[in-house]
């Protein structure tokens, strides 16, 4: 519809930003080009990396589409994440084999679910606000982490606050010289499942009735009440999925910066997608894309700052594209 | 009369797309008068009042205001020139004050001075025979004082040029009649009073000038005096209407699908709305509840469809209890609800027909097959609900808010008949439909009643409406619900007296 010109259109008002950046900079544009495309994809090992940022990131995306489909604005991925990592690695160092990795992964999709629950139950039955409930289970979610890695399920005779490493790890796909794991399989799969289940299940159909417009979602039958607590939960599972797949594909232990801001960089991802789930892949493999080649464009002079200053202009645009339309809802 | 018109619209022309909605249209008025405006659903009246209010720009033809071409780019520059509009969408923002509201957009300077406002507020009011509570929140207005506040925000405004787009659509007959008496005096003061509507009777009975509009082109303009009620419905449908079906007997031993026990039920902010409530629904009955808007009606409808709870006495609809019986499930036994406010509580703007077509459908298990939406059938079923009463579309992916409120509101009453209907609840669903369009509406309701056994139960602030189309007509008044004595079940004298004073 509309929103595909206005995503081109973002598109080239950042090129220009960024040519705007660069004159400020030792860096022309044609080698500022160049370090992002030879950092992020110039070889197998890059090409790995940028699928290792972006495959986590594009879980948490998925999150936080799903529940802006139901009008709930997920801050929270952050935290449930942080959780959901947590309780994989804690499994993870129990239990060896697939089986094991397998129930880990469940326990920390689980445990995400669990803490987003109270935001899905406060904001249906007492009519708090998710964002400032999410907010706050962030820092708690944050400090249970510091808490818990630094003392009861540290590894023994370590300094630093980690876990052991886990018992059964998730292999690669055995793509030639490509390291590609198949969490990325998984991530891919994701935001498709969530298209097709919310343009043909009926509970899907009920969640975005529920995010579109909760007054006639109420007169059409739909219980949203249990539509909200659901698709927060729902939510906090994927972005505890998220924690779960960093953990036994990637990081293989638990630490309490394990994320590293992943969960609010999936908001970012996810407003660019807009209501079409399948942009937040191309979406998800640009920032992983930018993230890996940032060491290299530092070194060649392009300060990191504008790396980030970039996302977060495409974001606020994304943003106020998206925004427009629901304003004229009222 | 004065001899030159205060507006001068000379040859409008306006296409959308390849939709001419206006064709060389003429529209004039003068100082001191009530004009109107009418026509169908569709014929251009509001494309019209939009051109003159500055929202949209004519492709063709010239705007004169006291003689003076003026070109209007927003409607900030119409304002300016003193021309204001009240919409069929009132523009109160829920969580200000009412007299926030009344001054938006028009603050007399940096600092409020909040007593001096109010004193200006109550003068205007009083002038009208209107009663705010100033400070109150607005969101609690019922839209008949919205309506209200609306006309005194014009007034605010200091517009000499009036433009009101079906004022009386959600006024008691009673309110209606002062609202006119109001508006007498303000054209007597030297308003401009445009008036678009759909209700022959304003036209003839309070308005000096008409001017009809059919499909895009001025049909007819003149005074009012000497007109009858006939010709100037050939005017605007362009045929003669046919006569209305005879009303039967209701028969008391019918099924009951609808019985109310005393009950008791609150408004949102926490008294009464409706306290001891009896009443009765039968299979094959069309009955009216009339009333002036506040008086339970919308907590009567959210009753009954188990979206309000019920505090004390009992509701049994579809011969079971209304306890533990969710909203999603007495939709399934056929319960179909017909929205009071369309935009916020029937449609979703931005979705497709198909979509919207499935709200309240969506646990049917002809559209839920294991969880899954059967498109098949709800392509067939959103044509089916959108060609019920010929709504104006391209395609089913469409979005509903690119209709016009005409049609959305028939696509909305088409639905309620879709998958069986067994008890139809109707809030106003002739709401910015033009009479062809609501004698229609009403039609189908007889009918479904007739032949499917399923009543209808309309609520409506337009007491002659429910006259002519109901079987029975009931009194909403002061948290009851009145029943008239039998042999003044359809006698406007009485209803009105009930509507007014609850005294049979």
């Amino acid at each position: 519809m509309k929103r595909i010109p206005a995503i081109v259109l973002l598109a080239v008002v950042c090129l220009l930003l960024l040519y705007g950046f660069l004159a400020f900079t030792q860096l022309s544009v044609a080698s500022a080009m160049s370090d992002l495309i030879h950092g992020s994809l110039g070889g197998s090992s890059q090409i790995s990396q940028t699928f290792q940022h972006a495959t986590p990131l594009l879980v948490a995306a998925v999150a936080v589409f799903v529940a802006l489909r139901a009008g709930l604005f997920n801050i929270g991925v952050e935290g449930q994440f942080v959780i959901g990592a947590l309780a994989t690695g804690f499994i993870g160092t129990k239990l060896s084999g697939g089986l094991g990795m397998t129930v880990a992964i469940f326990g920390g999709a689980a445990m995400g679910a669990l803490w987003s629950f109270p935001a899905g139950w406060i904001k249906a039955y007492k009519g708090g606000h998710e964002v400032i409930t999410t907010i706050m289970l962030n820092s708690v979610a944050g400090y249970i982490a510091v808490g818990l890695a630094s003392g009861p399920i540290k590894q023994a005779g370590q300094e630093s606050p980690q876990t052991a490493k886990i018992l059964a790890t998730m292999p690669s796909i055995p793509m030639g010289g490509l390291s590609i794991s198949w969490a990325t399989l998984i991530a891919f799969f994701l935001p498709l499942l969530a298209g097709f289940w919310f343009s043909r299940s009926v509970k899907g159909f009920e969640t975005d009735a529920t995010g579109a417009n909760i007054h006639a979602a109420r007169q059409a039958g739909i219980n949203t009440k249990r539509v909200i607590v659901r698709t927060m939960v729902v939510s906090g599972a994927i972005a505890g999925l998220a924690g779960a797949l960093q953990v036994v594909a990637y990081s293989h232990r638990f630490y309490p910066d394990i994320s590293s801001g992943t969960g609010f960089d999936a908001l970012g991802v996810a407003l660019l997608a807009g209501s079409y789930s399948w942009v937040l892949i191309p979406a998800a493999f640009a920032f992983g894309m930018l993230y890996q080649a940032s060491p290299l464009l530092q070194i060649d002079g392009l300060p990191k700052g504008i790396v980030d200053i970039l996302l977060a202009i495409m974001i606020i645009v994304g943003a106020a594209i998206r925004f427009r339309r629901l304003k004229a809802l009222g | 009369m004065s001899t030159k018109p205060t507006v001068a619209m000379r040859g409008i022309s306006k296409s959308f797309g390849s939709i001419r909605a206006l064709n060389e249209v003429d529209f004039e008025a003068w100082r001191g008068e009530i004009q109107a405006i009418v026509g169908e659903n569709g014929a251009g009246k509001t494309t019209l009042m939009n051109i003159l209010y500055g929202v949209i720009s004519p492709d063709q033809g010239s705007v004169l205001i006291d003689d003076k071409p003026v070109h209007f780019h927003s409607s900030s520059a119409a304002v300016a020139n003193g021309i204001g509009m009240v919409s069929q969408h009132y523009g109160i923002i829920p969580g200000l004050t009412c007299l926030q509201n009344l001054i938006l957009g028009s603050e007399p300077g940096f600092w409020l001075q909040s007593d001096q406002l109010q004193d200006r507020a109550e003068d205007l009011s009083s002038k009208m025979g209107f009663q705010f509570q100033w400070q109150d929140n607005a969101e609690k207005l019922s839209p008949a004082m919205a309506q209200k506040l609306e006309i005194l925000k014009l007034l605010w405004k200091n517009s000499k040029v009036m433009i009101l787009d079906e004022p009386t659509a959600l006024l008691s007959p009673a309110d209606g009649d002062a609202l006119f008496t109001s508006l007498k005096d303000l054209a007597n003061e030297g308003a401009t009073i445009i008036l678009v509507t759909h209700k022959i009777s304003e036209v003839l009975d309070h308005c000096q000038h008409v001017t009809v509009l059919r499909g895009g082109q001025k049909i007819h303009a003149g005074e009012t005096a000497g007109l009858t009620q006939s010709s100037l419905i050939q005017w605007i449908v362009g045929e003669s209407l046919s006569e209305k079906p005879t009303k039967d007997c209701q028969d008391d031993k019918s099924e009951v699908l609808l019985q109310l026990n005393g009950i008791k039920v609150r408004r949102d902010r926490g008294d009464f709305a409706l306290d001891g409530v009896d009443f009765t629904v039968r299979s094959g009955e069309v009955v009216g509840i009339a009333g002036v808007d506040g008086n339970g009606q919308k907590e009567l409808l959210e009753a009954i469809a188990g979206l309000r709870p019920i505090e004390a006495g009992s509701l049994e609809i579809f011969g079971r209890s209304g306890m533990n019986y969710p909203t999603a499930d007495r939709l399934q036994n056929g319960l179909r609800i017909i929205a009071e406010d369309r935009l916020k509580e029937a449609i979703i703007e931005q979705w497709n027909l198909e979509q919207n077509f499935l709200l309240g459908f969506s646990q049917m298990p002809d559209l839920n097959s294991r969880g899954w939406i059967n498109r098949k059938v709800a392509k067939h079923e959103a044509e089916s609900a959108a060609h019920k009463f010929s709504t104006q579309y391209a395609n089913l992916n469409q979005t509903l808010g690119s209709l016009s409120g005409g049609n959305q509101q028939r696509f909305v009453n088409g639905r309620a008949f879709a998958l069986n209907p067994k008890l139809v609840l109707a809030f106003q669903p002739a709401r910015g439909l033009d009479f062809k369009a609501t004698a229609q509406v009403y039609e189908q309701f007889r009918t479904l009643a007739k032949q499917s056994k399923a009543s209808v139960l309309v609520i409506s602030y337009d007491l002659d409406e429910l006259l002519e189309n109901c079987d029975r007509v009931v009194v909403a008044f002061d948290r009851q619900l009145i029943l008239p004595p039998k042999e003044d079940e359809l006698n406007r004298s009485a209803l009105g007296k009930l509507m007014v004073s609850g005294l049979k």
